[in-house]
């Protein structure tokens, strides 16, 4: 494969990123490329990093040493030598392409669900408010909660707000999601709602990288399965391949765990 | 001791003079300290280590040291600078700076208080910190940081009695004064003592309506589904 064809497909590019919180290694020079339109899942333990890798591709938690690019274009930099308004201006333009989705919804209380889909149209899209509704309501039919246009979040059960967000997000039409364990705080029975959504996501071309411990679910949808450990990627592949037959015993090790483990109910908080 | 009612009537037009002059300074210093509380509160946590130097140093001087001295400083120390001002509108600004130090703090624990995640939120859609704070985490800090604003309010009121030592010719200068042509302190004090407190108790009515308004409007998802909570109820 050419050199030149390659970075262009690349659409996400991390290279490099290290970071460390105040007595713990998160990710010890972590490189992750995502072409445009493959859907990535990254298991692992809790406490390999995944969650610090994703928050890494939008630079929510800005990374120590290395860098990430989108379509080419610098998201975050360590080190940058931009000018910090520079760097905080096409920060914020990069993040409005790149939608998140958090493990705890993260949806705005004080505003409706209309009101939370329009919110981000208005303010960083720079929308009209009948387009920015139109865009909402279009949004809200994709993970069917049309007809809790006008309801409040605090009256939506989990697999709603989470679906809520997942509509916030779309609305903005971004061109790359990150999806931040979607599923780990919702009652089971609320679980299939929302991966269906993402089903239905993965299958129209969206470009995900998908934190989840949902292994049935990665096996599905996902492209490329990303395993981590100790802050570094162990092993990756199509899901068939590393998921049946692991060629680290690392990653045979935690899929051994995750089987036993499955059917428990999850006490994560 | 006999009560001289003749006094309240007598000096009625001098002491509601006072009194007037007394709502002035505290409506002109909360006017110029809500919006310079709020950019103490987001300038502590700016990107900008001098901001927040700066910010906080404001904030600390002025929680830290009494109210009597920074009149006085305003009052006697900016002459010598060349800035000559009534004596009215030093007493507005002395007060102003003291409560927007107060202010400051209640927003910022206000804003400390909302769920870290909503920021993220704000932020991962690519609001700017500023868009962030103003559709997304300030409105959600006004049902928690009233209750303390209106007690905020409520001590500036009573502070703005110390004014009186710079001759600002409100209330408490209004009871001074009619003391002393009287030689009756105690109708003197008992009447504004009770005009201060009608004062606070208006107030703080208005507040308790704005608070139940503020906190039913944030959570009318309770209207749609759950019956009408009672207010005692207190929602977070």
């Amino acid at each position: 494969m050419a050199v030149a064809t390659e970075t262009k497909n690349n659409f996400l590019e991390m290279t490099g990123i290290r970071k460390s919180f105040a007595n713990m290694t998160a990710l010890q020079d972590v490189s992750l490329s995502v072409p445009k339109g493959e859907v990535v899942c990254i298991i692992g333990p809790s406490g390999c990093g995944k969650s610090t890798l994703l928050r890494t591709a939008n630079w929510l938690t800005p990374a120590d040493a290395g860098e990430v690019r989108l379509d080419g274009e610098l998201v975050g930099a360590m080190p940058d030598m931009r000018s910090t308004s520079v760097q905080a201006r096409s920060l914020n333009a990069a993040r409005a392409r790149i939608g998140m989705v958090f493990q705890q919804f993260n949806v705005w209380p004080h505003m409706n669900v209309l009101e939370n889909v329009v919110c981000p149209q208005m303010v960083v899209a720079k929308r009209g408010r009948d387009i920015a509704e139109k865009k909402a309501l279009a949004a809200l039919a994709q993970v069917g909660l049309e007809d809790k246009k006008k309801d409040w979040p605090e009256n939506l059960s989990g697999g709603q707000k989470q679906r809520l967000a997942i509509a916030r997000v779309l609305a903005m039409d971004p061109v790359l999601m990150l999806l931040d364990e979607p599923t780990s705080a919702l009652d089971p029975e609320l679980v299939s709602g929302v991966l269906a959504v993402l089903k239905q996501l993965a299958e129209k071309g969206m470009t995900m990288i998908i934190v989840t411990h949902e292994l049935g679910f990665a096996r599905s949808v996902a492209d490329r399965v990303v395993f981590m450990e100790g802050g570094q990627i162990i092993e990756e592949g199509s899901p068939n391949v590393i998921l049946r037959s692991p060629s680290t015993k690392r990653l045979q090790f935690f899929l051994e765990k995750l089987n036993i483990t499955a059917f428990k109910p999850k006490s994560e908080s | 001791m006999n009560i001289d009612l003749s006094i309240f009537t007598n000096y009625a037009p001098q002491l509601f003079l006072g009194f007037w002059m007394t709502i002035k300074i505290v409506v002109g210093a909360i006017i110029l300290s809500l919006p310079f509380g709020l950019v103490l509160a987001l300038g502590r946590r700016s990107r900008l280590k001098l901001v927040r130097v700066l910010t906080t140093s404001f904030i600390e001087i002025f929680r830290n040291t009494p109210f009597i001295i920074q009149v006085f400083m305003f009052f006697y120390v900016l002459p010598f600078y060349g800035l000559h001002l009534p004596a009215a509108y030093v007493g507005i600004v002395a007060l102003a700076a003291f409560g927007s130090a107060y202010f400051a703090e209640v927003i910022r624990g206000g804003i400390n208080a909302v769920a870290k995640g909503q920021l993220e939120s704000a932020r991962a859609t690519g609001m700017s910190d500023w868009k962030a704070m103003r559709f997304v985490i300030l409105p959600q800090t006004l049902p928690i940081i009233l209750p303390a604003m209106t007690n905020q309010t409520l001590s500036l009121v009573k502070e703005s009695a110390v004014l009186s030592t710079i001759t600002v010719s409100e209330l408490t200068m209004a009871a001074i004064k009619v003391q002393g042509e009287t030689f009756r302190p105690f109708e003197a004090f008992i009447m504004i003592a009770l005009m201060y407190w009608a004062l606070n108790e208006t107030i703080a009515t208005i507040m308790r309506r704005l608070e139940r308004k503020v906190s039913s409007r944030s959570n009318s998802g309770r209207a749609s589904g759950i019956a009408r909570a009672d207010p005692a109820v207190k929602d977070d």
